[in-house]
């Protein structure tokens, strides 16, 4: 009776989406500027689709492959940063939000490089419609990287005090950057899979 | 806690018509200065949307690939508006200082250093240039020089939509300036949403860029994406920040705390409606 008393006053907590929801907005703002350029990508190609096909063909599928890999890893390990966190394991939080700062790191280097062996094919902005839209693409997306670094430095500098550390900031960072992978998957499908 | 300070008294609301009560607000009001913006604000932006679209047709803007004596057509077509547009955009110009300043202010307002607002207020007073006044002036000597040789008429129409389009610098980082305010700020003047909206337009702004190179496609100043996607998006931000602004005034307690919840504390001081 005790217990089934008690049970009576157990409150649910109410649910609620991880970190400050107005990040939540931030990813359905990203998400729907993001729909309106593969829109117009998508648009453009159909009107010329060999043009596309064959600039498409200089891309090396390898290379997305591999930096989709590191992002997801990515992704992977800002996920622990947060468990980690949770968990009040701060040092090993802070230990996977580096990991995430080393894999942003190691995306960037491959997207430079694989710009400037772009380039050195001679495909460059503005060589063909396809080409534009690569580099816009992925430009863009290495600025929300870019952004991204600033954002985990911030995790980084309130994990290390205990005065300063607040999950839901954890949570809302992590959140970034798993719109920064989402982004990637997007525009690598695009740019890369879709024949 | 919030240090909020009484807000100036003010005489007895006398009543009477309609015309009694404006009087009365403007005289005694303790927030007259702040609505005053306010409102200069929304009839600047409405009337913006109207010189700039309906009156002058600038926007959208017409192609960037016609050849010369197109152009000459369009300056010919366009000939009166252009003239009564700008003529009227160059009176309203003015009404950039009242505005740049309630965004200034709503900075001052935040639990930020000043840096912020000052650095806002100078990017954005210089903004009205690239954002308005060059085109402006470019267009009225295209429009009234119609004599001149067609190629120099061109270039006043390559002049005129490339430093409106594609000189969006000063935007973008007005824009990260008052998004890492609000970031940073702990008196909720604005919702935190909004400064990640204002990451979407200043992002947008960078797209802007290649209106200098292309000609045709997604990324002309007329484009897809260099304008049609970054108006949308400039139309929300805007919409958001002036139905934002309008709420930090009801809530202003002339303190220097947070912002009091409007659904928890009345204005000691109503306005006479």
């Amino acid at each position: 009776m005790t217990n089934l008393a008690e049970s009576e006053h157990v409150t649910v907590p109410p649910r609620r989406v991880p970190g400050q929801p107005d990040m939540w907005l931030f990813v359905l703002f990203e998400a729907m500027l993001f729909t309106g350029y593969f829109s117009v990508y998508l648009a453009l190609r159909t009107q010329n689709e060999d043009l596309f096909l064959q600039s498409q063909a200089d891309l090396d599928l390898r290379v997305g492959v591999f930096n989709t890999i590191v992002l997801l890893s990515s992704s992977w390990a800002v996920a622990r940063c947060v468990r980690a966190a949770r968990a009040g394991q701060y040092r090993s939080a802070m230990t996977f939000a580096a990991a995430t700062v080393g894999f942003g790191v190691v995306f960037a280097i491959f997207k430079v490089g694989e710009w400037i062996h772009e380039i050195r094919l001679g495909n460059t902005f503005t060589s063909s419609e396809f080409f534009q839209h690569y580099y816009f693409l992925t430009s863009l997306h290495l600025i929300h990287v870019l952004i991204g670094f600033i954002v985990l430095g911030v995790l980084i500098y309130q994990l290390r005090s205990p005065l300063r550390r607040s999950q839901e900031l954890v949570e809302t960072c992590a959140t970034y950057w798993h719109t920064v992978d989402f982004l990637w998957v997007m525009i690598f499908a695009m740019l890369y899979i879709v024949r | 806690m919030s240090t909020a300070t009484t807000l100036p008294d003010a005489p007895e609301f006398p009543g009477g018509s309609r015309l009694q009560r404006f009087a009365w607000n403007v005289r005694h009001h303790p927030k007259r200065e702040l609505w005053f913006a306010w409102y200069v604000m929304v009839v600047f932006y409405n009337l913006y949307g109207v010189l700039f679209f309906l009156v002058t047709r600038v926007q959208p803007p017409p192609s960037p690939d016609w050849d010369t004596p197109l152009v000459v057509q369009w300056f010919d077509e366009h000939h009166l508006g252009l003239l009564t547009g700008f003529g009227v955009v160059f009176l309203i110009s003015g009404m950039c200082a009242p505005m740049n300043a309630l965004l200034a202010y709503s900075m001052w307002r935040m639990s930020v250093s000043r840096v912020f607002a000052y650095s806002y207020l100078i990017m954005y007073s210089l903004a009205a240039l690239p954002g308005m006044l060059v085109m402006a002036i470019a267009m009225t000597v295209g429009a009234l020089r119609a004599d001149r040789d067609p190629e120099l008429i061109v270039w006043m129409y390559d002049f005129a939509f490339l430093s409106f389009s594609g000189t969006m610098g000063v935007f973008l980082v007005g824009s990260v300036v008052w998004l890492v305010a609000i970031l940073l700020d702990k008196n909720n003047v604005f919702p935190k949403w909004f400064a990640y909206l204002g990451l979407c337009n200043a992002l947008t702004e960078v797209v802007v860029a290649p209106a200098w190179i292309f000609q045709r496609g997604a990324f002309a100043w007329n484009g897809a994406i260099a304008w049609w996607i970054n108006m949308v998006v400039f139309i929300l931000y805007t919409a958001a920040f002036i139905v934002l602004l309008r709420r930090m005034i009801e809530r202003e307690d002339f303190g220097t705390g947070p912002l009091p919840d409007p659904a928890a504390k009345a204005e000691p001081v109503k306005a006479a409606r």
